[in-house]
């Protein structure tokens, strides 16, 4: 009983990882950055889709304004910081990040003060009793929102115009260039998609904890960079199975050898240790 | 010079010796290094427990540096397994890793840290003259290697190891050699802070600190020793600069590291080199 | 005479294709060989091998006798194999004479305490210059590497190959990518560093210059070797002929 539950548990927050990396994945693919302000949307994301709540009173209309929000600071993001230096070598694009994100974090701590925001009447906390254990809906509406999600956006990756140009700019961006596809448009969509999934996963973290603080970001994203890695750096796939295994691999650990270590020391010991075996990734890349 | 002053000096010399270990990895090796403090953490620790078990400055110190340096060559190793992006994401691993353990030790405090620990036995202007010796050693050094024919090997390894090795370079004796001196001085700057302070916590030694100490390497010039200088000095000194807006200070510090790797890719040493080289070529021309 | 280069049974695979396929030749001190074939015929991939840049699955690689298949590339490297890229690979951070220089002190970087503690590099200088002037480009010594034309950058590899101080220099398509004239000289400077006692295997393309400047031809087609001899003989065999029909027809009319 107590490995289901651990496994259950693994899953709820694997598919909340699964959300945040997807996005840190795509801008990998396509950039071969290291997006560390990605933390600053996901907080952002958190704070608008809790403003919106208390004032509407409505998370189903919250989710996809605060995505389509923080959508469009993503590509704004992207304009503004990433787009001049892409050809730099790759650590200035990384600290330029880094920067952002810690301006971005004291943004909202003068905006929305240091001891975060909270529901006025958090949804989805009622308990549901699923295979024996009561879990929230909120933790059930993480594991099918996640992929619903990520499944519709396999679906239209593959299916839609806009879609095989996307995958083709990953695979080949001069080739698809040649092919008439501008690289320009489909960056600011993977920004705008990327963004606004982050968003969606801070808001999914925020109905757990009933918070959201200017520092929210940090660690699940220090660990979004930790599964795209696993995940073998820019492969999709790879991305959503490391969440998952990722989230599994901290629920049992914190069981079993959380007294040696705490549960993010065991997220990364677990990172290296993969790596130091398959130094590509669990999956490797392209 | 008042105590304040005495002290500010102080704590500048030591992230001098820090960030030029960094930059002996990173700036010289190019081998990126996302977890710095753990060193500097792991010769804070050593430091602390030796002292407090009565052995004097001299032993613990050295101490201090060997276990920083022995545990940065266990760390090189991961940078003969992986590269660049992965290299950079273990390394931060690493320093949550360390954060991780530590934290869960009873024997090293926990979340409480140590506190209560010897002094250096000397007055607060007599440690800082103590701190700014080695200091200038660690800057010595650090030109004394950028001069020698292993400057000029790192160089090659930091430029394109797969050809500095078809051209007979070690590259692997090279890069552990870069973690085994980096991170010894980080550790020899741990244990000087452990003195400084007489007081540490975990998070004197988490991913903010690895994340500055590598914004003085990069707002300096990577691989310039006294770029690098100069920014550390700028970097410790500026919130001390912006007290009197404190609760804008992070904010200013996250956009300054933005907007100089936006403005001035090469840092401070790089903005310096391209003035110098259009004023001599309007000194030619005109 | 004893062979300089013995490689016998080199087999690579990528995935599941035969990328070699149980190649062996040898080379003898002093001779000026040239490997041809095929785009994809496994001919960057075996030189590739014999450097140690990729692992064969099975290989028996002797240099002057003695077994090197298990050493890294560095190792191989210092016992005197070189190899040049078919892409141009100079460190980009430092000049023309630097790249060279740093090649020449390979002695002073063998070991990490000796490169700590030695700084003088006028010896080194002084060789590479009379490299670079070998070559013929000493003129853009001092000139940073980032922006020189291809013809110089392809020039000063072989002069940082050769400040190794080689037994045996494999060079992978130098002449790839120069123009007429550029090809033409660069293939007589090769000729003339084979002639100071320098062994040479080639892979290239421009069978015109293959033609014109070597001994002995070797052809490999889809990871075989097919031919192995005088330049003629091995031009008139009909198994080449057929390897390049429709396939490099430009290149074999050159």
């Amino acid at each position: 009983m107590l490995y289901l539950e651990l496994l259950i548990q693994g899953i709820i927050y694997g598919s909340m990882y699964a959300i945040i990396a997807v996005g840190l994945t795509l801008v990998y693919g396509l950039l071969r950055i290291l997006h560390v302000a990605h933390a600053g949307l996901f907080a952002l994301g958190g704070y608008l889709g809790l403003l919106i709540t208390n004032a509407t009173g409505s998370l189903l209309l919250a989710m996809p304004l605060a995505a389509a929000g923080v959508g469009l600071v993503g590509m704004v993001v992207y304009r503004l910081c990433y787009h001049p230096i892409l050809d730099r070598p790759p650590y200035v694009a990384l600290i330029a990040s880094i920067g952002l994100f810690i301006a971005m974090e004291e943004i909202y701590r003068l905006v929305f003060g240091p001891y975060g925001l909270t529901y006025n009447d958090v949804p989805l906390q009622s308990q549901i009793a699923f295979l024996g254990m009561n879990l929230r809906t909120a933790e059930l509406a993480i594991v099918f929102g996640s992929v619903i999600l990520l499944g519709t956006l396999s679906y239209l990756a593959q299916k839609t115009r806009i879609g095989v140009a996307w995958k083709a700019t990953v695979d080949d961006p001069q080739m698809a260039a040649s092919f008439g596809i501008d690289p320009l448009k489909v960056r600011y969509l993977n920004f705008f998609i990327g963004s606004g999934l982050a968003a969606i996963g801070g808001i999914f973290i925020s109905l757990l904890s009933n918070l959201v603080e200017p520092t929210m970001g940090g660690v699940p994203s220090y660990k979004a960079l930790a599964i795209i890695v696993l995940g073998g750096l820019g492969n999709v796939t790879g991305t959503l199975i490391a969440s998952l295994v990722l989230g599994v691999v901290e629920a049992f650990g914190t069981i079993y050898i959380g007294h040696l270590m705490d549960r993010d020391a065991i997220a990364f010991a677990f990172l290296i240790l993969v790596l130091m075996i398959r130094p590509q990734g669990m999956l490797s890349g392209r | 010079m008042g105590i304040y002053e005495v002290s500010l000096a102080t704590i500048v010399l030591i992230n001098i010796i820090l960030a030029l270990g960094l930059n002996m990895i990173t700036g010289f090796c190019g081998q990126i290094s996302l977890g710095h403090a753990a060193f500097y953490g792991i010769g804070a620790y050593c430091t602390a427990i030796l002292a407090k078990a009565g052995f004097p400055p001299a032993v613990t110190l050295l101490c201090g540096l060997i276990l920083a340096g022995a545990s940065g060559v266990v760390v090189g190793l991961a940078s003969l397994r992986v590269r660049e992006d992965f290299l950079a994401i273990t390394t931060m691993g690493v320093g949550f890793l360390f954060l991780g353990i530590v934290r869960q030790q009873e024997a090293l405090g926990g979340e409480l840290g140590i506190s209560s620990i010897p002094s250096a036995g000397m007055s607060k202007i007599g440690f800082m003259l103590f701190v700014l010796v080695l200091a200038a050693l660690a800057a010595a050094f650090s030109l004394f290697i950028k001069r020698s024919w292993m400057g000029f090997a790192f160089d090659a390894v930091a430029d394109d190891e797969d050809t500095a090795r078809v051209l007979g370079l070690d590259v692997a004796a090279y890069k552990l050699s870069a973690f085994a001196m980096g991170t010894a001085m980080a550790g020899l700057a741990g244990g000087l802070y452990t003195y400084f302070a007489r007081f540490i916590v975990p998070d004197d030694f988490g991913f903010i600190t690895s994340i500055t100490v590598l914004s003085m390497v990069a707002v300096g010039g990577i691989g310039s020793v006294f770029g690098v200088m100069a920014a550390t000095v700028v970097l410790t000194l500026m919130p001390e600069f912006f007290r009197f807006i404190s609760d804008y200070k992070l904010l200013v510090y996250g956009a300054l590291l933005f907007t100089v790797m936006r403005f001035a890719p090469g840092g401070l040493a790089g903005f310096l080199q391209t003035a110098l080289r259009i004023r001599k070529a309007r000194g030619e021309t005109g | 005479m004893t062979a300089i280069l013995k490689v016998s049974g080199v087999t690579v695979r990528f995935g599941g294709i035969h990328a070699l396929d149980d190649v062996s030749f040898e080379v003898t001190p002093g001779e000026f060989v040239s490997m041809i074939g095929p785009n994809g015929a496994g001919k960057t991939t075996l030189i590739r091998a014999i450097t140690g840049v990729v692992q064969p699955q099975s290989a028996e690689i002797r240099l002057s006798g003695r077994e090197i298949s298990n050493l890294p590339t560095h190792k191989r490297s210092r016992l005197g194999l070189v190899m040049t890229h078919q892409i141009v690979r100079p460190f980009h951070s430092m000049s023309v004479l630097e790249n060279v220089i740093f090649a020449a002190g390979h002695g002073r970087i063998q070991s990490v305490f000796g490169a700590m503690v030695s700084f003088d590099l006028s010896r080194e200088r002084d060789r590479a210059m009379k490299l670079l002037g070998l070559l013929g480009i000493a003129e853009m010594a001092d000139k940073s590497v980032r922006g020189q034309p291809l013809g110089v950058i392809k020039r000063m590899e072989v002069a940082r190959a050769l400040a190794l101080e080689p037994k045996l220099l494999l060079l992978d398509e130098p002449l790839a990518g120069l123009n007429h004239i550029e090809a033409a000289r660069l293939a007589d400077t090769v000729a003339d560093i084979n002639r100071r006692g320098t062994t040479i295997v080639m892979i290239e393309h421009n069978l015109g210059e293959v033609l014109r400047v070597s001994e002995r031809l070797v052809v490999l087609d889809n990871g075989r070797k097919i031919a192995d001899g005088n330049p003629n003989e091995v031009m008139r065999n009909p198994a080449v002929r057929a390897a390049y029909v429709g396939k490099d027809e430009t290149d074999a009319a050159a």
